[in-house]
């Protein structure tokens, strides 16, 4: 028994096809072990029902030879338990049976077992028919490889294509939702707290008015290369880019706690990032202007608004005008700041920079807001 | 019963594996003549079932048409087909002849 009990573990747990042998006879486990590991792929052996399905859920194998009569739990209720777990029930069951035994086939079919073999076991038939199954396993596992090879390739696709428009935490929450329902906006408005950043190229109207088309788009380009960028580096959500403006969210769609701080870098590194370009425009003999920030805080609801043809997935509410009418007021190189958001991170401009601008009432607005200008 | 000599014929890379296959047999014979003096028609159906299943996969399908007889004589406690059954099976181990292709 010494050969077949060596045969009886697990030969090669490599690449190899693996099959768990369950037979309560251990000399008929050992013998079957031997054969499939002659035949090149890696074997395993126990003798009760339990044992094998213990065995499985530590080392899925490839197929499993499964003997009906077992002390405990038959192979019948161990077949029917490893189909019935989605870790197990791709595994190929083989049932051995009497081969008069039609009842036996019956109650296998019912409790899912894939495929039958003859008791007694004949060498060439337990060979020809874990070869027919291994083959099947293979392919089927190579249509799953390449079924999934193209799921990952489309998303990477779709990707691609949204990071263009959007920020890659919003290209990457419309791809889950897509994946979740078929469809993405179908997710219902939600109320979120944010902080909204509104950046605009002040004076930019009047050069689009002195300057060819082709140039004003190749600088438009540059700017917004250079503060997109500080949007994504402080993991700012794009909502939207219309003429030189650009609404940034903060807070949303994932929670940040240090929302505030994040919104007051984006500005700094915003305007940081512009002067260099600017400083170029300068040279060249291109017109004042540079970079006008609001900031704002407070409630929005963030959705989907739009047609069925046209649809924008943003934020909208008192937070984003607020901070729409700040950046309106605010000078070239300026970052006017909503007093709450201002208190939450006091820290992120240097106090020199900054002063109040008291209390102002905004357009639109029924009450006086306290402001804070920060300048560059 | 055929002059004492059975002969088998077994894949010859089963070579290695047969002399312990025989001594389980012997050790089984032995076992199943104590269950069948005392009677144990289940222990002696369990071990008609067993060469039934071992027998044919080695080659030795003597032996699996004996563990059949077995099985059906525990099950119907057919205590004279028991001892024909193991009678021929012992006869059958002392003189089986095994060659290898």
């Amino acid at each position: 028994m010494s050969d077949l009990a060596a045969a009886g573990r697990m030969a090669d747990t490599g690449t190899a096809f693996r099959v768990l042998v369950v037979d309560d006879d251990p000399e008929m486990a050992g013998f079957l072990s031997w054969l499939l590991t002659k035949e090149g792929m890696a074997a395993d052996t126990v003798h009760d029902g339990e044992a094998a399905i213990s065995r499985v859920a530590v080392a899925p194998p490839d197929l499993v030879l499964l003997d009906v009569m077992l002390p405990g739990a038959d192979g019948f209720a161990v077949c029917e338990r490893l189909k019935s777990q989605p870790a197990s029930a791709m595994i190929p069951v083989v049932l051995v049976t009497a081969l008069e035994d039609h009842e036996s086939r019956v109650r296998g079919i019912r409790a899912g077992a894939d495929d039958f073999l003859s008791k007694p076991v004949r060498r060439e038939e337990l060979i020809a028919r874990v070869k027919t199954l291994r083959r099947l396993h293979e392919t089927r596992r190579e249509l799953e490889v390449r079924r999934l090879g193209a799921e990952i390739q489309h998303k990477e696709t779709l990707r691609k294509a949204f990071a263009r428009y959007v920020s890659p935490q919003l290209a990457e929450r419309i791809i889950s939702e897509l994946a979740e329902d078929g469809a993405p906006f179908r997710r219902e408005p939600q109320r979120v707290s944010v902080v909204a950043l509104f950046a605009d190229l002040r004076g930019f109207t009047h050069l689009t008015e002195s300057t060819s088309s082709a140039e004003v788009v190749g600088m438009l380009n540059e700017y917004f290369q250079a503060i997109t960028d500080a949007a994504y580096r402080h993991e700012g959500t794009i909502f939207s880019m219309a003429g030189d403006s650009l609404l940034v969210g903060f807070n949303v769609p994932f929670s940040q706690a240090d929302a505030a701080q994040r919104a007051c870098r984006t500005a700094r590194d915003m305007v940081e990032s512009f002067a260099p370009v600017l400083q170029r425009w300068t040279e060249h003999g291109g017109p004042p202007t540079g970079v006008g920030i609001g900031i704002a805080s407070g409630e929005a609801i963030l959705g989907n608004v739009g047609s069925a043809h046209y649809m924008s997935h943003t934020i909208i509410g008192d937070a984003v005008n607020t901070a729409a009418r700040l950046m309106q007021m605010a000078r070239p190189g300026e970052a006017l700041l909503a007093r709450p958001v201002y208190e939450a991170a006091p820290d992120v401009f240097a106090a020199e920079r900054v002063s109040s601008r008291g209390e102002i009432a905004l357009r639109g607005k029924s009450e006086a807001i306290g402001v804070y200008s920060v300048r560059f | 019963m055929n002059d004492g000599a059975w002969k088998v014929t077994v894949a010859k890379d089963l070579e290695d594996l047969i002399p312990t296959f025989l001594k389980n047999r012997k050790k089984e014979l032995d076992t199943l003549r104590v269950a069948l003096a005392a009677a144990d028609f289940e222990q002696l159906r369990q071990l008609g079932h067993r060469m039934k299943g071992v027998g044919v996969s080695y080659g030795f399908d003597r032996v699996s048409a004996l563990g059949k007889s077995i099985e059906e004589g525990a099950r119907r406690g057919d205590r004279a087909l028991l001892e024909t059954s193991i009678d021929q099976y012992g006869d059958y181990l002392a003189g089986v002849q095994v060659s290898y292709e």
